[in-house]
């Protein structure tokens, strides 16, 4: 299995910097996501270490071998496509053969591969179908067999499931998910969509205008966003003004804010002045209105099922968003009381 | 809408076509069919009385069946070289983002903008004895006398490659179109160099744009008047040419119609085995 590591890799359009010096390194058989709004450079990236685009400046290497003057085709990875680019004029079958008659697989070797790996995406019976005889989902798998099926160093994946619903989506999340730790795959994965990066990675690399902006497990870049930009990119979040007081106890700061003064981590010990604050929506707890805390009105309520999205107004015109189990309900014009715990701010740096 | 009314509805959509196609293709040929079973006249078109006479004479007449090869010839590698020479063009222009590409597109149309008679009147002006290709060699001292280029069966092909070319192109590009470039890339990212993936995957998928174009470009040919009579002057003549000196200079309608009707039929022949050989299997439902 294989390590990769890029190391200031650059691409230069002429026109504009798609992707500006990033360095990451990528162990062996780790998940990671690139994560960014589109033109972020995430799949020029992915391009990049799949051979398709040139690098400009940089190295990609591949368990210590710089493979930037290597052809797509030599390159041994697997990749998906957005839109599978599975062959039309070809069976499932064939599609999956064509990786190994490259490699002069033998035909009784291409038959018993080509089936094992069918059997991992739950295609047994479709190999004698053409692409546009199978569903999205079906053409999905394919696509994912017919990388897997070669034994390849690298599984690239190029938003494999943008054009699926949402329903097929979340269950292809959890398959290629389990099937990627079952093969033990170094994979690189690259998608716009937060939910799919932070439940299917062992570590988002979060892109912004050709840099990376953050990278690190999910749970760091949800609960420890670097700058408002990333804050604001990986979910929903309140962005609060605050003003260092006094040193509190456990390195924390004591900060005063419009929601009151909390201890709060993260805070160089040296600052003072104001610090800008990240609150995600599901760390604020809503009672009843006069009780402990800070009071605000409801203005609008969005109810989704499992969870229920409450835009709140405060007494000074300020809005904060509240996400809740719907166990209490309250409708727009209800007063509430706002709780949170200081240990749910985060401080942002400034955005680069 | 009741059912009857909503299974008319498609009968109606092509009935103009049909009707036109009726009137002024498939009673012109039971018109030619007649003809060609019918006694050749002295001093008329025509004589009362059906004969088998004019399909004797023609299968009889080595000359005859020599011309049809020819003709079948000329064709095939009319559209052999418009396959070749177009290929690149059409991928060209279906892949590239070049800043001409409006202007490309405009000259690969550009001989269907003039006249046919103009065209190939420049044809003879160029390929000549006299003309200027063979002037221009023999001036720089590369050849002593002129290339055969007129009044054989070369100076017809590239003739009719110049004009043909744009039917070729265009379906070829529409074609290229069609195929995801990705698909491509995945080829390259499984293991295939670009010519195998080329071969294996482009081409393939490219078939439906060759198939068109092929086929266009060979029944044209066959059908060519203007250039052929005017590149092959009396030496070479094509089916199509002696057609018309039979239905017009030498006035014999029951023969000219029996040759015209071998002509359809070999060509349409032709153009069923090529389908049938480059018929695609994974496009069929």
């Amino acid at each position: 299995m294989t390590e990769v590591s890029i190391e200031g890799l650059t691409k230069d359009y002429g026109s504009s910097l798609a992707v500006n010096g990033i360095s990451v390194k990528i162990a062996d058989g780790e998940f990671i996501s690139l994560l960014g709004p589109s033109g972020c450079g995430k799949t020029t990236t992915l391009k990049m270490i799949a051979g398709f685009e040139e690098a400009t400046a940089g190295a990609i290497r591949f368990d210590g071998q710089d493979v930037v003057n290597v052809p797509a085709e030599k390159r041994d990875i697997g990749m998906v496509f957005q839109n599978y680019a599975l062959f039309p004029h070809m069976t499932v079958a064939q599609n999956l053969a064509f990786g190994l008659e490259m490699r002069r697989v033998s035909r009784s070797d291409i038959a018993t591969r080509t089936a094992r790996v069918l059997e991992m995406v739950q295609l047994s019976g479709y190999a004698d179908r053409y692409p546009r005889q199978l569903s999205g989902g079906q053409q999905q798998r394919v696509a994912l067999a017919r990388a897997l099926v070669i034994e390849p160093r690298i599984l690239l994946l190029d938003e494999p499931l943008a054009n699926l619903d949402a329903k097929l989506r979340e269950e292809m999340r959890v398959f290629i998910r389990d099937l990627q730790k079952r093969v033990g795959i170094t994979t690189v994965y690259v998608t716009h969509d937060q939910a799919e990066a932070m439940t299917m990675s062992d570590r988002v690399v979060v892109m912004f205008g050709g840099r990376i902006a953050q990278h690190g497990a999910p749970a760091d870049i949800y609960e420890r966003p670097v700058t408002r930009e990333v804050a604001q990119f990986v979910g929903q979040v309140n962005i609060l003004e605050g003003r260092v007081v006094s040193a509190a106890a456990d390195d924390r700061m004591a900060v005063e804010t419009v929601l009151g003064q909390f201890a709060v981590r993260g805070i160089p010990a040296a600052a003072s002045g104001t610090v800008t604050l990240a609150l995600r929506p599901e760390a604020v707890e809503l009672a009843g209105p006069g009780t402990d805390g800070t009071q605000a009105t409801v203005s609008a309520s969005y109810y989704s099922g499992s969870l229920v999205d409450y835009r709140l107004t405060l007494d000074n015109g300020q809005t904060i968003n509240v996400q809740t189990f719907p166990r209490n309900r309250w409708s727009a014009g209800d007063r509430v009381t706002i709780k949170v715990d200081g240990d749910r701010f985060w401080p942002l740096g400034a955005s680069a | 809408m009741t059912i009857s009314a909503r299974s008319a509805k498609p009968f109606l959509l092509i009935a103009p076509a049909a009707v036109l196609l009726g009137v002024f293709l498939v009673l012109p040929y039971i018109n030619i069919g007649i003809m060609s079973f019918r006694n050749p006249g002295n001093g008329s078109p025509y004589a009362p009385g059906f004969t088998t006479g004019n399909y004797l004479r023609l299968f009889s007449d080595s000359f005859y069946l020599v011309q049809v090869g020819n003709t079948l010839m000329i064709g095939a590698i009319t559209t052999l070289a418009c396959l070749v020479l177009g290929f690149p063009v059409a991928w060209q222009l279906a892949r590239s983002q070049m800043r001409f590409r409006g202007l490309a597109y405009g000259l690969v149309l550009s001989p269907l903008l003039v006249g046919i008679v103009i065209r190939s009147y420049g044809w003879t002006i160029l390929l000549g004895n006299n003309g200027m290709i063979n002037r221009t060699l023999i001036n720089m001292g590369l050849i002593d006398r002129p290339l055969a280029l007129m009044y054989n069966s070369l100076g017809i092909v590239i003739a009719l490659v110049h004009v043909f070319l744009p039917f070729m192109i265009l379906p070829l590009m529409s074609a290229i179109q069609g195929i995801d470039p990705s698909i491509e890339a995945a080829a390259r990212s499984l293991g295939a160099g670009r010519v195998t993936a080329f071969r294996r995957i482009v081409l393939p998928l490219a078939m439906p744009g060759i198939q068109a174009g092929c086929i266009l470009v060979f029944v044209l040919s066959l059908s060519a008047y203007v250039t052929p009579s005017l590149i092959g002057g009396l030496r070479v003549k094509t089916m199509a040419v002696s057609v018309v000196d039979a239905l017009i200079d030498t006035f014999q309608w029951p023969f000219g119609s029996a040759m015209a009707l071998l002509l359809s039929l070999t060509g349409a022949l032709v153009v069923l085995i090529f389908a049938r050989l480059t018929r695609m299997k994974w496009k069929a439902n």
